[in-house]
């Protein structure tokens, strides 16, 4: 196992370094900062004095050997347009996201779990159709749009929820956290269940399939010819089975929606890292944009190798050598 | 006494003290303020945030502020008397000196790199105290706008950031201080935000949401909120969403479409007022061609006139205006709001689809040319709508138009490489009437401030000979005089095509009065209980 995670750690850092210089060389190629970031009325002088202070006056290869250089020693640089370093922005707003995503993926996983097993073992309840076509409507739907009709029927209509913002924030470990507020948690509710929405459709359709097929293996009938309770049934034998797919995609939806609940971010407002990276994009603010991705790409190594640890503990028959 | 009972006079108690209870405004804003820092940022939320806080010495609409009067003295030196009494929010005194630590400050490089707004004021040689309410701005050249240009002086306190004695002046923005200028983390702290507006800031955030309230001490009428609480909601959709579920009292730029959902409800109403902005389309007229625009015979088109007159007489303005803006915005006849302080005036641009085509044979293009159009996704209300229009308009000209809708930063790096050939821009800020063309149509000179974003390569030597002597002029009538020569020289040449003027549109409660401010800021002091 120590050597598998060794390995994994050297190919992250091959993985890291092309990530960068792609999204380097991208930045770079999109827009110009000095662009975006001068007056109309700059002069050619006040545009070179400004580039000048960004770096920005030196060739390509040389900003990139720079960055990378202040990298190794931990320096992300400063951002453009805040003029405070990277990496501050980026964990300031990291809570917000990290605490809507985290009640999404519980709703996701609480709802959709136990249903997909539900309609699994009920093949011909009519509630089973109806909850599989629910779960291919909810899927269907675009994220955006399933946003706006939250927003009018939870806030406009029945102004039970607020529609945008965080609420109330109480600081807990150096940042502000919205779960721990009433206030907080229902500024949080519909964000998270836009995001929820696609978690428990993909959750409960998996579920019902592994459950599907399971239910027809030769030792799960074995097992109930032996007259062992359903409950232990479903606990012990079904669930166990099933959950190997299941926890690589509960994995890879975790960090997509830690990286990229941008469109959710933006609909509510909710000032997470999903909506920094959009707007630095938009402000050619390459520094964030840059570490940004990095970071992303290493909590997504990450994620994987946690999803890899977890299949050797839930299958005995996998090991890594 | 049961709980029941108790909890029962509780909100007995709380219901009788509500008419005397804080009350709160909340205000969303289109995108969040950056800091509370008045100087490194231009747009206009970090502003309007900032003008709650910080006032200048003239106001937008050339009123009174902090200055109560204001002249040449020479034709480099300016004289501006400061208001008596007036009190920064930690009681101290405002006076010259304050005037010239601010000047400082705004020159002064932010983390070593140049201010948007320093450029502007680069030809201020010497600011002096002259005594404790007096200032002489002393320029390298006479700059006639530099009273314009004031209206970015954001005014703070040189005794709250410990300068007590005389400040030598010097144009790099370090006079000797620079030790003492405030970081950009102080003003977001509240530590730095002293100022002598009409409100304190209590809360910042990093993500831009900001808390004020009242200041006491304000020189001005008082606030007539006790809490003024700004918040950011960039999706439209939502924006109007918060409004309609009672999240905030007043939303600012509703999309077009979004004015008719918030009429229909009887608890809230949109007010408008007419904007600084000109929205219109630059063309490359280089005798040698723009990029993107070809015609058969290989000729540049847009270096005729005939041809530019011709693709402005194929639009009809009114329909856009009233179609696409819901009469929200005026029908353009000018590179300048036609409403604003010194605009000439001029007759409105005629709408000839047939004229236009016969102009366009004459140039000797009856069968068309292609052209490429650019234009920013996200910058310009219902920018992407209006471009679909004119490509319309164009194509039954005859013009053969590809729509390039580009986000702005690749845009404006586009821009920057030379690649756009017409391209759609608007230009707003409070700088009277002549500011657009000295900047998008003059030849480039760094020292009159003239040309600083000429993508037309327009130079005709009437236009010319006008603008640089407005740019010198010191006497108002004079210089309106030049700036009506040449504007309706500009408009006669069409080396860009103006299109209409957007008005500033709020969503707000219908029992509040909004009464708006042309440069779109939303503020505090514009919303009124009915």
């Amino acid at each position: 196992m120590a050597s598998f995670i060794i390995r994994r750690i050297g190919q992250s850092a091959v993985l890291l370094f092309i990530m960068s210089l792609l999204v380097f060389v991208g930045m770079y190629m999109v827009s110009d900062p000095v662009a975006v970031l001068a007056g109309d009325d700059f002069t050619a002088a006040d545009r070179e004095a400004l580039a000048r202070s960004l770096g920005l006056d030196r060739p390509l290869p040389l900003q990139y050997l720079a960055f990378l250089g202040n990298v190794l020693t931990g320096d992300f640089g400063q951002s453009y347009v805040y003029n405070r370093p990277v990496l501050d922005l980026i964990f300031e707003r990291l809570p917000a996201t990290l605490e809507m995503v985290c009640l999404a993926m519980v709703l996701g996983v609480a709802i959709g779990i136990p249903l997909g097993i539900w309609s699994g073992l009920n093949r011909r309840h009519p509630a089973t159709r109806a909850v599989s076509f629910a779960t291919t409507v909810g899927y269907s739907i675009p994220n955006f749009w399933q946003a706006l009709l939250l927003i009018l029927v939870f806030s406009v209509w029945l102004r039970w929820l607020p529609a945008s913002g965080r609420g109330d924030t109480v600081p807990l470990l150096g940042a502000g956290w919205s779960f721990l507020t009433i206030d907080g948690l229902r500024h949080m509710l519909l964000p998270a269940a836009n995001l929820a929405v696609a978690i428990v459709c993909m959750q409960t359709r998996l579920t019902r399939s592994g459950t599907e097929e399971v239910m027809f293996q030769d030792y799960m009938m074995f097992a109930r010819s032996k007259g062992i309770p359903r409950w232990r049934l479903v606990n012990r034998h079904l669930l166990r089975n099933i959950l190997i797919p299941i926890v690589t995609i509960t994995g890879l939806e975790l960090g997509a929606l830690i990286a990229f609940s941008t469109v959710t971010e933006t609909v509510f407002s909710w000032p997470g890292i999903g909506k920094l990276l959009l707007d630095s994009i938009y402000r050619s603010d390459r520094p964030v944009v840059v570490a940004y991705m990095i970071l992303i790409t290493v909590m997504f190594v990450a994620i994987n190798l946690v999803v890899d640890i977890l299949y050797a503990l839930l299958d005995p028959r996998i090991r890594y050598s | 006494m049961n709980r029941s009972g108790t909890l029962a006079l509780l909100i007995a108690a709380s219901t009788l003290a509500s008419p005397a209870a804080a009350e709160t405004l909340r205000m969303a804003y289109a995108t969040a303020p950056i800091s509370v820092d008045p100087y490194p940022y231009s747009d206009s939320q970090t502003a309007g945030l900032g003008e709650h806080i910080f006032e200048t010495l003239v106001a937008l609409d050339n009123k009174p502020l902090l200055a109560t009067q204001w002249q040449w003295e020479s034709p480099t030196a300016a004289v501006v008397k400061l208001r008596d009494g007036v009190k920064f929010s930690n009681g101290m005194p405002f006076g010259a000196r304050d005037v010239v630590f601010s000047m400082c400050r705004m020159m002064h490089p932010v983390n070593g790199k140049p201010n948007v707004l320093t450029s502007s004021l680069g030809p201020v040689r010497n600011v002096v105290a002259v005594d404790d309410h007096t200032v002489r701005f002393e320029t390298t050249a006479p700059y006639p706008i530099l009273f314009q240009k004031l209206k970015f002086l954001k005014i703070l306190s040189a005794q709250a950031n410990g300068v007590t004695a005389d400040i030598a002046y010097d144009g790099q923005g370090d006079c000797g201080i620079a030790a003492s200028y405030p970081a950009q983390a102080d003003f977001d702290s509240g530590k730095a935000a002293i100022g002598t507006g009409p409100y304190l800031l209590q809360q910042f955030q990093a993500t831009g949401d900001a808390t004020l309230v009242p200041n006491a001490g304000y020189w001005g009428a008082k606030a007539e909120w006790d809490q003024v609480e700004i918040r950011s909601v960039a999706n439209n959709g939502a924006r109007i969403a918060g409004l309609l579920a009672g999240d905030y009292d007043v939303i600012e730029k509703p999309g077009a479409e979004d004015i008719a959902v918030i009429e229909r409800d009887d608890q809230f109403a949109t007010s408008s007022t007419p904007g600084l902005q000109t929205i219109f389309i630059v063309l490359d007229i280089s005798a040698d061609g723009a990029p993107g625009v070809t015609a058969a015979n290989g000729a540049a088109p847009l270096a005729d006139p005939r041809v530019r007159w011709a693709l402005s007489m194929a639009i009809d303005r009114d329909a856009i205006v009233g179609r696409l803006f819901q009469g929200n915005a005026t029908a353009a006849n000018q590179f300048a709001p036609s409403y604003m302080d010194g605009a000439p005036e001029m007759p409105p641009l005629p709408y000839d689809a047939d004229a236009a085509k016969k102009l366009l044979a004459e140039a000797g293009f009856a069968d068309g040319f292609s052209m490429e159009l650019s234009v920013p996704n996200d910058r310009y209300l219902n920018g992407t709508v209006v471009a679909q229009a004119l490509a319309q308009y164009w194509t039954r000209l005859g013009v053969r138009v590809s729509l390039k809708t580009e986000p702005w930063s690749v845009f404006l790096t586009r821009r920057g490489d030379g690649e756009l050939g017409a391209f759609m821009y608007g230009w707003g800020h409070p700088q009277g009437a002549a500011q657009l063309i000295s900047g998008a149509f003059a030849q480039k000179d760094a020292d009159l401030g003239l040309g600083s974003a000429n993508m037309s390569n327009y130079a005709d030597p009437d236009f010319e000979a006008a603008i640089r002597a407005w740019a010198v002029e010191t006497d108002d009538a004079k210089a309106d005089a030049l700036i009506a020569t040449a504007m309706a020289r500009a408009v006669e040449d069409m080396p860009g095509i103006p299109l209409y003027y957007n008005h500033e549109v709020w969503g707000h409660r219908a029992d509040l009065a909004v009464t708006g401010n042309a440069d779109g800021r939303t503020m505090a002091g514009m919303v009124h209980r009915k």
